[in-house]
């Protein structure tokens, strides 16, 4: 059974009364283990359909299984803590709070598991040193590389242990260094660590990473290559 | 600051709250502005239930310039003093004052603002023209303590007779103090002292020392009225303040929560998070409040004198402002917290994006 499974899911937004169609009967499978890019221009429906994936955003019909859990019927409560359980994001804008440092960003999901203190540290320790970041625990986002900023952002996703990781454009606002160093390190979680990711990209680079690509154009899937 | 109002509303009350229950006082029925002949003395020493009595006159005289205000009292010395052992005087202060027709005692707070020491001459300018023209001359006999609550220590004390000989109108007290036997039948011995006067041409109004309290603070004006008013503005433009402070905090930090609700975080949470920030918040500031209000309104730095004897903030004072800015914290908290807890986490993401 594929980990993740969405049949016939369609998804529209109304704006002014005018209903806007984003996605039209999507229907993929992924198997666990899988590196699946989510390619297509501006307005197809990728980081809808990763919205979908994480449970942050609801199908209008259609289904969205991830492992056991039939994520489209749950209530928003129930959501939540499958997301904290399930679901490493990574945001293309890096997303961390300025307040806190490497450290407390990324033990900042493990607050809601019943881990003790000490616990949590070897934890985000670990985190850190798969991101190589582990001298920077003490630093404030403001002091770090756009680039440390994403696998802070990164340790941050798998320091719970996820069943997926999810990426909304993780190398966009990156250097050509940095972006490799960030899909290095993704490939690495994938190969080594053995995590399910799903990354959007427009980047073709980024998308040579993947093990698998699905191309969506308007909303509906166009081409699905495997790549390698 | 904004419990100061409230505060000062309340310590005004508790001042007209410090009070003897074996003494009443009598005025005129009109207001505590016109006076009585003294010879109404007699007559209300004479209704069963007095124990003793004294009468005493508003004198109204400016220090130098009108605004070193403080209250300035002819009174009856030796009736005056016994009817108050809350004056605390040293006995040789007390026989000096008695003696000397020109003496005047002074509160220790009256005497620390102004310099004043013993054998000081204290010159007062009229203040109530019924007193005269000429200026008065005194000779400062005694340094009081308060000892109580019901006299407080930034008042000046000088012979009645000494300001009755110059007045224009003779024999005139501005109100008596009645000591009853029996406290039980003050409300008795007011209502037989009044019917003594009705019908005549100096009705009085006999009440007890509170009520007279409270007229005499009333003289300023409603005072309660006003503080009460101030207070309900301040308290209202805080908590809008405190209220639009939160919403923008939030608004501020909306990818921060978005963030927060992605990797988990229930709604809830959010909730307790924005609203105990709110009340914490607002906390912090009633603490500071209520602190710089019992270093500012205290009772020695505090001129109120005039029958406002507890002027400070006490802990009953300090508790209800704090509770007051626990309950603006959680008001204006809600509104906002509320907002956070709902907020759509893709509608937020794609507004930071």
């Amino acid at each position: 059974m594929a980990l993740i499974e969405l049949r016939d899911v369609t998804k529209s937004y109304t704006r002014d009364a005018i209903e806007i169609p984003v996605l039209d009967r999507v229907s993929i499978a992924v198997e666990a283990g899988d590196f699946l890019g989510l390619m297509g221009p501006s307005g197809s429906g990728k980081s809808t359909l990763l919205n979908l994936l994480a449970g942050i955003d609801r199908p209008t019909s259609g289904s969205v299984r991830v492992g056991d859990t039939e994520i489209s019927s749950l209530p928003e409560r129930s959501l939540a803590g499958w997301r904290a359980r399930h679901i490493g994001f990574i945001f293309q804008l890096y997303n961390l709070i300025p307040v806190l440092t490497a450290f407390e960003n990324v033990e900042l999901p493990l607050l809601l598991t019943n881990l003790t203190k000490a616990q949590r540290r070897d934890h985000v320790t670990t985190a850190l040193g798969i991101v190589a970041l582990g001298d920077r625990e003490k630093h404030y986002p403001r002091q770090l590389s756009g680039g440390q900023e994403q696998r802070v952002a990164i340790a941050r996703a798998i320091v719970t242990d996820p069943t997926l990781l999810l990426a909304d454009e993780p190398t966009g606002d990156l250097d050509a260094k940095s972006a490799a160093e960030v899909l290095t390190l993704l490939q690495r979680l994938n190969q080594e660590y053995k995590k399910t990711i799903v990354m959007v990209t427009h980047d073709p680079h980024a998308a040579e990473r993947a093990s698998h690509l699905l191309h969506l154009e308007k909303g509906t899937l166009v081409e699905q290559t495997r790549v390698g | 600051m904004k419990f100061l109002g409230l505060v000062l509303k309340s310590a005004r009350r508790s001042g007209t709250e410090a009070s003897s229950s074996t003494r009443i006082v009598t005025i005129r029925s009109t207001s505590l502005i016109f006076s009585m002949p003294t010879s109404h003395a007699e007559t209300i020493r004479s209704t069963p239930g007095v124990q003793d009595l004294t009468w005493a006159n508003w004198f109204g005289g400016i220090y130098k310039d009108p605004q070193n205000f403080f209250a300035n009292i002819a009174i009856e010395p030796v009736s005056y003093l016994r009817m108050y052992p809350e004056i605390v005087l040293a006995p040789e202060a007390r026989a000096a004052f008695v003696e000397d027709r020109t003496a005047c005692i002074v509160g220790e707070g009256l005497a620390r603002r102004y310099g004043f020491k013993l054998g000081d001459k204290i010159t007062l300018k009229v203040g109530i023209p019924t007193y005269g023209t000429e200026d008065y001359d005194f000779t400062v006999r005694g340094v009081y303590k308060s000892g109580g609550a019901a006299v407080d220590n930034q008042s000046m004390f000088f012979h009645w007779k000494y300001v009755d000989e110059r007045s224009l109108v003779k024999g005139q007290a501005g109100w008596y103090v009645i000591k009853v036997a029996n406290p039980d039948q003050a409300a008795q011995v007011s209502a037989a002292i009044d019917q003594k006067f009705a019908n005549s041409p100096y009705e009085t109004k006999t009440d007890t020392e509170r009520a007279f309290q409270s007229s005499f603070v009333s003289m300023f004006g409603n005072l309660s009225l006003l503080l009460g008013s101030i207070s309900l503005a301040v308290v209202i433009t805080t908590l809008f303040v405190a209220g639009n402070t939160m919403a923008m905090s939030v608004r501020e930090r909306t990818t921060e929560i978005a963030v927060m609700r992605t990797l988990g975080f229930p709604s809830s949470t959010i909730f307790l998070l924005v609203a105990g920030e709110a009340l914490l918040m607002s906390i912090i500031g009633g603490v500071l409040g209520v602190g710089l209000a019992r270093v500012i309104v205290n009772p020695n730095l505090i001129q109120a004198g005039a029958f406002i004897p507890v002027f400070g903030v006490n802990n009953t004072n300090a508790a209800v402002g704090l509770g007051l800015s626990a309950f603006i914290g959680l008001v204006a908290g809600f509104i906002p917290a509320t907002m956070a807890s709902r907020l759509k986490i893709v509608d937020a993401l794609r507004r930071a994006a």
